[in-house]
């Protein structure tokens, strides 16, 4: 009898919606492809942007090699008849509603600005695959990371910038930010009134007297003049006066489990400024 | 008109070393002025002594490549503006109008997205340079001698939007998701955050091209009394058309390819300067060409006070104030024909 209330109770529980996981997941985001990519069972990702296949800009790109490519297009999903289709923040909403319309669930991957909105993210959609420990196993590798990166609060913080492609930098109240805060950095474009990522002028980065310069920029990427902003010799000539340290845009493009090597990268910049300051 | 033009012609001489002048001043307004609050005297100081403070490395490497290619390519613009005009005796034939700077970009582009510039040094500037040639003689095929007004300007248009078109295509071919946003400053330009590697690459070729250009001054002068006129005063007229495409093709193909096709410069210098050498279109030369330095660098002052972010593109600057003046000059060659 009590035999029987446990098997009645887990065919109950795998029939439960939480217990149904998706089977057919395409994504059409390259955020997405790489959380899906870790989160869910091998095989259940059906298709992934053709952002995500390119190892020089995407971290999971092996995974992602052998899967067929999408260019982000609601009709690409829909080819194979998914029962899970993953959209990014800024996906057209035209291409949603025709999705909903067919009846295939289109789940948001948001691009996160805190590292609690990270785990939040990881946590949600690990739920939506029906994978939650895979999802709290990620969080607390990730926890167990970022701790050993403590930083020693009794030393002076250091001033950092950062110059990505075109210039941009980025401005406070941002997750890059936050990455910045836990290596031991104090962004100085909080100095800079703006409120969100803008384009800074070369000038006034190499005059802002910043320790460290964090420059977003990837290995043998294609040329493009938004790259070649960050080769301009007068960089290379304050890398007698300031740290320059290259981020590959793949660590910190999306809030996915990989900022926490961009946390450990930057910390290790910091670290060699100090010790640099200390010999001079 | 002629009397018009005479009473107006200052002193070659004089004129020359006026506008010399402005064009130093320009420079010099160029390298004070910037985004950043720079101790100018200060920076010079530093860089003099070999103290590499950020200063220094801020007017070395930022504001000076900045100015100096200001006036370069402003130089190659008015001057080979001014040789074009006299050579298909039309006044509307400015390197951007007519599609050789459409062409340069063409050439750079496809040069430097596709990899091809980190092959050999001047890949870059050669680039702009072909593309240039290529231009030029696809008009001049359309267009030959003694064209009227409407052919030059419906092929300049031809060879313009297909070189844009391929400019466009090239970009979206490119793997970098960067690229295809770039189209803006190869068909608008800019001098923003230029170095100065860039600045010694493209001078060599433009010296060149200005050199070649400036060479032909008497026969464009004697051209003026027709090619007949001027076949029989001992020009070879083969050899001058040959010496100014390749000239312009040099000086502004090495610039497109630098900062990206600006317009009307090489329209308004000669336009606003021609009354004062008498209509001479071998004294214009010099004339515009430093004319075409002083238009430059003040549209780049101006780009950098006007609180735009992110900061215009030259040639939206050019064109507001080459745009009015191109249409009141057709209006006017409409009226007189």
């Amino acid at each position: 009898m009590r035999a029987c209330a446990v098997v009645w109770l887990c065919v109950a529980l795998l029939a439960s919606p939480a217990f149904a996981k998706p089977q057919r997941v395409v994504s059409l985001n390259l955020c997405a492809d790489e959380l899906a990519l870790r989160l869910a069972d091998p095989g259940v990702v059906k298709s992934v942007t053709w952002l995500s296949q390119d190892s020089r800009s995407a971290n999971m790109a092996a995974m992602a090699a052998a899967l067929p490519a999408n260019d982000g297009h609601a009709e690409e999903a829909l080819a194979y008849h998914p029962d899970l289709v993953l959209v990014g923040p800024f996906a057209d909403p035209a291409s949603i509603a025709l999705l909903k319309e067919v009846g295939a669930p289109v789940v948001e991957v948001g691009a996160p600005q805190t590292l609690d909105g990270v785990r939040r993210q990881i946590r949600d959609l690990a739920a939506t695959l029906g994978e939650p420990r895979r999802g709290e196993a990620l969080i607390a590798d990730m926890e167990a990371r970022l701790a050993s990166v403590a930083v020693d609060p009794s030393q002076p913080r250091l001033k950092a910038v950062v110059l990505r492609p075109n210039g941009f930098t980025v401005g406070p109240g941002s997750l890059v930010d936050e990455i910045l805060t836990r290596a031991g950095l104090d962004n100085l474009a909080a100095r800079l009134d703006i409120a969100a990522d803008q384009q800074v002028p070369l000038e006034v980065v190499a005059l802002l007297g910043a320790d460290v310069l964090i420059l977003d920029r990837d290995e043998q990427s294609a040329p493009s003049l938004a790259d070649a902003a960050l080769d301009h010799p007068a960089i290379a000539a304050l890398a007698r006066r300031m740290t320059i340290v290259s981020l590959p845009s793949r660590l910190w493009t999306c809030g996915g489990p990989e900022i926490v090597e961009a946390v450990e990268r930057l910390a290790a910049a910091a670290k060699a400024a100090r010790a640099r300051e200390a010999t001079q | 008109m002629s009397a018009r033009a005479a009473s107006a012609e200052v002193g070659y001489g004089p004129l020359v070393a006026t506008l010399a002048a402005l064009m130093l001043a320009a420079a010099l307004a160029s390298l004070m002025i910037g985004y950043a609050r720079l101790d100018v005297p200060a920076a010079l100081a530093d860089v003099f002594a070999g103290r590499s403070t950020a200063a220094a490395v801020v007017l070395e490497q930022i504001r000076l490549p900045r100015a100096a290619l200001g006036a370069m390519v402003g130089f190659s613009l008015g001057l080979a503006g001014a040789a074009l005009q006299g050579l298909l005796r039309n006044p509307l034939a400015d390197p951007g109008v007519i599609g050789v700077s459409g062409g340069a970009a063409l050439g750079a582009v496809v040069v430097f997205y596709s990899g091809l510039a980190g092959a050999f040094a001047l890949a870059m500037p050669l680039g702009g340079v072909v593309g240039a040639i290529v231009a030029a003689l696809l008009l001049y095929a359309l267009v030959g001698r003694g064209a009227g007004t409407m052919t030059l300007i419906l092929a300049g248009v031809t060879v313009n939007s297909f070189a844009g078109a391929l400019t466009a295509l090239a970009l979206n071919l490119s793997p970098n998701p960067y690229a295809a946003y770039e189209i803006m400053f190869w068909l608008m330009g800019s001098l923003a955050d230029r170095s100065l590697p860039q600045l010694w690459l493209a001078l060599p070729l433009t010296v060149a091209g200005w050199a070649l250009l400036l060479m032909s001054a008497p026969a464009l002068d004697a051209l003026t009394l027709g090619e007949d006129t001027a076949a029989s005063l001992g020009f070879d007229l083969g050899q001058l058309r040959a010496q100014l495409v390749a000239g312009a093709a040099l000086a502004v193909g090495a610039a497109v390819a630098v900062t990206g096709a600006i317009g009307f410069v090489g329209l308004v210098a000669p336009h606003l300067l021609r009354p004062l050498v008498g209509n001479r279109p071998g004294r214009l030369l010099l004339v515009s060409g430093l004319g075409g330095a002083i238009v430059l660098l003040a549209a780049d002052v101006a780009v950098r006070l006007i609180p735009v972010h992110p900061e215009l593109k030259l040639g939206v600057a050019t064109a507001l104030i080459g745009a009015p003046l191109l249409y009141g000059l057709i209006d006017r060659m409409r009226r007189e024909a």
